[in-house]
């Protein structure tokens, strides 16, 4: 399996803790690349590797039956300088190694509760569904081999991990990946990305009834933001109301067209191009886009963004 | 001026909204760490107003909301939620709660959420 949908998962997680950190500690950065590795037990370990202890461990898992979650590190003198920027009276006159206070623990783990949400937002956005977290545990560890064992304990089978420069320390981000994430991020990605040119019908499947729908534009925007909209926001679309209308068979972009009012008043589509009869001896796309919701089988207008149920009847895939 | 009660499972965040609510010439009449101990403690002391964390251990911010509101239709409740919980904080407005703040908060938005409430 590639690392590129494990990777994107890993870039939009960790620009959203970024963000979040940023608003609790003014000038804290995210450093270098994601790095992914496979199975808890030796990516664990390389994950937590070269890490300041003793260190904060903030660990939020993703309820919803799926294990795994995020583990953000960050040594001691880094959480006190935190704590002291978000308003811990006296957190930074205690000396460099002193044990921290209930309260600076407190505020520390505040601050990683606010990343570690954002992170869930960030990866629901990827996913295209919603990720539910729990409340975050937050412990102090002494030794490398305590923090490897906090990650050998998910059993992820996939360790993202990510550096962050907080308070003149250097934290690290470590995300715990479950396959099942692996799966629906492939589909999800998938659905965004693949256009299907050809036209994968054979004469034995002439008779079998499709699925064909029009697509008037399509946005992208935070999840949060989508559930977020009241009645009467307006969504921008990427048309123009002059721009040609994408008709659709079956996941297949096969034409463009315009729109057109029948006497009726039902909507109707006038092909004006057919652009998917290129190379008609290509594969069927394993997995299809699904069609709008409450779809018949018939043309219908679809305003929503054929794509964005990741949903999919077909088969997984091996990961 | 309300007499409010504080519910948040980090002490750190207890401190910052009382610390606020004082500012702003109000009394915390009590603070709860979980939401088990908020149900109690609603009971108890029947505050004016309560402002409500939502991913908190034992029983989440929403439960205890339902049922605070179940036990008092009348109840004004003011939910503190993190960036990323946004769907739950549109879920608790629907479930009977007054306005909600998204850490990291500013006082005065905090201030005027309650002032809200009251209204």
């Amino acid at each position: 399996m590639s690392d590129a949908p494990l990777l994107s998962l890993g870039e939009s997680t960790a620009e959203a803790v970024e963000r979040a950190l940023q608003n609790v500690y003014p000038g804290a950065a995210r450093v270098g690349a994601v790095v992914a590795g496979h199975g808890a037990e030796q990516a664990g370990e390389q994950a937590v590797h070269g890490l300041a202890v003793p260190a904060v461990c903030a660990e939020v898992s993703y309820v919803d039956g799926v294990t795994g979650g995020n583990v953000f590190l960050l040594p001691v003198d880094g959480a006190r300088r935190l704590a002291a920027t978000m308003g811990v009276e006296g957190a930074a006159a205690a000396g460099e190694g002193a044990e921290l206070s209930e309260i600076e623990l407190s505020a520390v783990g505040e601050a990683m509760n606010q990343m570690m949400s954002a992170a869930a937002l960030a990866t629901s956005g990827v996913l295209g569904q919603e990720v539910e977290i729990a409340p975050p545990q937050i412990r102090v560890v002494t030794t490398e081999a305590e923090a490897a064992e906090v990650l050998r304990a998910s059993a992820a089978p996939h360790v993202l991990t990510v550096n962050f420069t907080v308070a003149d320390v250097s934290a690290r981000l470590i995300q715990l990946v479950p396959n099942a994430f692996v799966v629906r991020m492939d589909r999800a990605l998938e659905s965004q990305t693949t256009e299907y040119t050809t036209a994968p019908l054979g004469a034995a499947l002439r008779a079998v009834p499709v699925r064909v729908w029009a697509e008037l534009g399509r946005a992208r925007m935070p999840a949060g933001t989508s559930l977020d909209l009241p009645t009467g926001s307006v969504v921008e679309l990427d048309r123009e109301v002059e721009d040609p209308v994408d008709l659709y068979v079956d996941g297949l972009h096969f034409a463009t067209g315009r729109l057109r009012v029948a006497e009726d008043g039902s909507l109707q589509l006038e092909v004006e191009e057919v652009v998917g009869l290129g190379g008609a001896d290509t594969a069927v796309p394993e997995l299809a886009p699904p069609p709008p919701p409450a779809l018949a089988d018939e043309p219908e207008a679809a305003e929503e963004i054929p794509q964005a149920e990741p949903e999919s009847p077909t088969e997984t895939k091996e990961v | 001026m309300a007499r409010v009660l504080v519910v948040d499972d980090a002490a750190f965040m207890r401190k910052m909204v009382s610390d606020v609510l004082l500012g702003g010439g109000h009394e915390v009449v009590g603070e709860a760490g979980d939401g088990v101990e908020a149900v109690e403690r609603y009971l108890e002391l029947r505050p004016e107003v309560t402002t409500l964390d939502i991913t908190m251990p034992e029983k989440d911010g929403l439960s205890a909301l339902r049922e605070i509101i179940e036990l008092d239709p009348t109840a004004r409740v003011v939910m503190c939620s993190a960036l990323g919980q946004e769907s739950k904080v549109l879920e608790s407005i629907k479930l009977g709660a007054k306005d909600f703040v998204v850490k990291p908060f500013q006082a005065d938005r905090v201030l005027g959420a309650v002032e809200k409430a009251l209204a």
